[in-house]
């Protein structure tokens, strides 16, 4: 995760990069360094730098870490003929190289060539067995071809290697949950959680697959993952908010015939739901305020 | 006695800046053979695997509570459970002494070789050129005041037992210059390559990944964590963000 300062940064490079002052190398060593996707800043900076011999020769080494840059940033602004020239000057300087290969294999996946681009993979894979990225693009692949039962099963399979990478755990998840597989996908979220639990977006999600497994123990959990998700962003989450809400009705419902030690359990924080209400409505005052009628009426009709 | 005796100048300007200044470029030097020398470790799919897990244990550990007791109680299962348990080393496997395991392995033996080779032969030159050029005069004088039992250790080439202890032989400047300039080369080298003798030292005695004392750690500290759901705590804490965003 990007951190507040880093981002600061990377904000003013950018308006001055895109003003035409100076700067445009820093900018690129940043988004290097921070492994953010700004693919066309990249491409047109890095472009501009490549094709003017001057400052290309004053990069010294580093011109190919920049070609390399270039190639994925203008393969994901499906600007091929860059990449390609960009990937065969890499491989005029280095041949036989593997970073140059995964580069090549990956323009084969640009141009939709999936069979050579997995054939071009697996060949990858056989020298290095062990490389993360081309089990991902491996991955990837599959699910641009549209079978996310395979996307899963190599994705399990990397991540009974690896099972410390949370990208992947998230990448299930978002794919487990695109196939409705829910109780999976909430496993996927609890890794997420376990490995970084500050982080709002995770909680939020968990809560969002815990609502909707349904049940009064996963609504009643969910709530409670709504709660912390306020309680990370300072209230100012209106997805949480809402859920909350949500929430407190379904329980209502779902509480009906119980007995009374369910009723306690679930009155943990009683004043919870109006008070995420009346912050759901001050909110929609202030950004929305057309639509506060429409709001309003929605969370009455929650209301228990 | 302890009066002072005065050294000559011609002494600081020709043992012991010098003798400095060869240390630090050797140890240059070193720093760019064994980068040269330095085969790229392959490693093992079962060492990744293991080093991944104990990753995941940990962080299972500092987050656990955070998931549900039920989903907690799941994963401490999975991996410390008796039978296929991923980090329960089987006894057997733990008995095997993951020395006789390196030794068997040749990459890993030559590649330790090469360290302490490459540790071995410049100190051991340098120490013998000191000891042929540089001996039988007093170098320098420590600030402050020893005993008696250091006079074998510093005064070696002196062979006068009279001179106080504070006088030293060329000898222990070296042994000082050896400890002392790994604050130098973090400076030069940067900070991550400034590993000195006495870093290498130690990395000689003390092996490498030992997975099965590790794997066996996190087992431990698995079980014996009581998982205390904490997101009760949350809707309180919840209650009060939004009271005071609402007033």
């Amino acid at each position: 995760m990007v951190t507040k300062t880093e981002e600061t940064q990377l904000k003013q490079l950018e308006n001055q990069v895109d003003n035409g002052g100076g700067g445009a190398w820093e900018y690129l060593c940043l988004v290097r360094k921070l492994k953010i996707r700004r693919s066309e800043k990249v491409l047109k900076h890095g472009s501009s730098i490549l094709n003017d011999p001057g400052k290309r020769s004053a990069l010294g080494p580093d011109e190919w870490t920049l070609n390399e840059q270039v190639a994925i940033a203008a393969m994901d602004c499906q600007c091929l003929d860059v990449a390609q020239n960009c990937i065969k000057a890499l491989q005029k300087k280095f041949p036989e190289s593997k970073r140059v290969g995964k580069l090549e294999a990956l323009l084969l996946e640009a141009k939709g060539l999936w069979g050579e681009a997995e054939e071009a993979y697996s060949s990858l894979l056989e020298d290095n067995p062990l490389d993360q990225a081309i089990h991902k693009r491996r991955v990837a692949i599959t699910k641009a071809l549209g079978k996310p039962s395979l996307a899963i099963e190599l994705l399990s399979k990397y991540l009974e290697l690896f099972m410390a990478d949370h990208d992947a755990w998230r990448e299930l998840a978002e794919i487990y949950l695109s196939l409705q597989m829910y109780k999976q996908a909430a496993f996927c979220y609890e890794e997420l959680i376990l490995s970084q639990p500050t982080v709002p977006l995770y909680h939020l999600a968990y809560a969002d697959v815990l609502y909707t497994i349904g049940g009064l123990e996963n609504v009643i959990s969910a709530r409670k993952y709504y709660a912390a998700t306020i309680d990370l962003t300072g209230g100012k989450n209106t997805r949480a908010l809402l859920g909350i809400c949500l929430c407190a009705s379904a329980i209502a419902q779902l509480s009906k015939g119980r007995n009374k030690e369910d009723r306690d359990a679930t009155a943990a924080a009683p004043e919870l739901h109006s008070l995420a209400a009346a912050a759901i409505e001050k909110e929609y005052k202030q950004k929305a305020p057309a639509k506060l009628q429409l709001i309003s009426s929605a969370l009455r009709s929650l209301k228990l | 006695m302890a009066e002072d005796l005065v050294l000559d100048t011609a002494i600081r300007d020709w043992v012991l800046i010098p003798l400095s200044v060869v240390m630090v470029l050797i140890g240059v030097l070193r720093y760019f053979v064994s980068k040269l020398m330095r085969s790229s470790p392959t490693p093992d799919a079962k060492m990744v695997k293991e080093g991944q897990i104990v990753i995941r244990a940990r962080n299972l550990k500092a987050g656990a509570n955070f998931i549900p007791p039920k989903s907690f109680r799941s994963r401490r299962f999975y991996f410390s459970n008796e039978e296929n348990g991923l980090l329960h080393v089987p006894k057997d496997q733990a008995a095997q002494n993951p020395q006789a395991q390196m030794f068997s392995d040749p990459n890993m033996a030559m590649d330790m070789m090469k360290k302490n080779l490459s540790m071995i032969i410049p100190q051991t030159l340098t120490f013998a050129w000191v000891n042929f050029f540089f001996s039988g005069f007093v170098a320098a004088k420590i600030p402050f005041p020893l005993t008696q039992r250091f006079r074998s250790m510093l005064q070696n080439g002196i062979d006068l037992s009279t001179v106080d202890v504070s006088y030293v032989s060329s000898r222990s400047w070296y042994f000082l210059n050896l400890f002392g300039l790994r604050g130098l080369f973090s400076l030069i080298l940067g900070d991550e390559n400034a590993i000195d003798d006495t870093q290498r030292m130690m990395q000689m005695g003390g092996f490498g990944f030992d997975a099965s004392k590790s794997l066996s750690a996190e087992k431990d500290g698995l079980d014996i964590l009581q998982h205390e759901w904490v997101l009760p705590g949350f809707e309180h804490r919840a209650e009060s963000v939004l009271r005071k965003l609402v007033q």
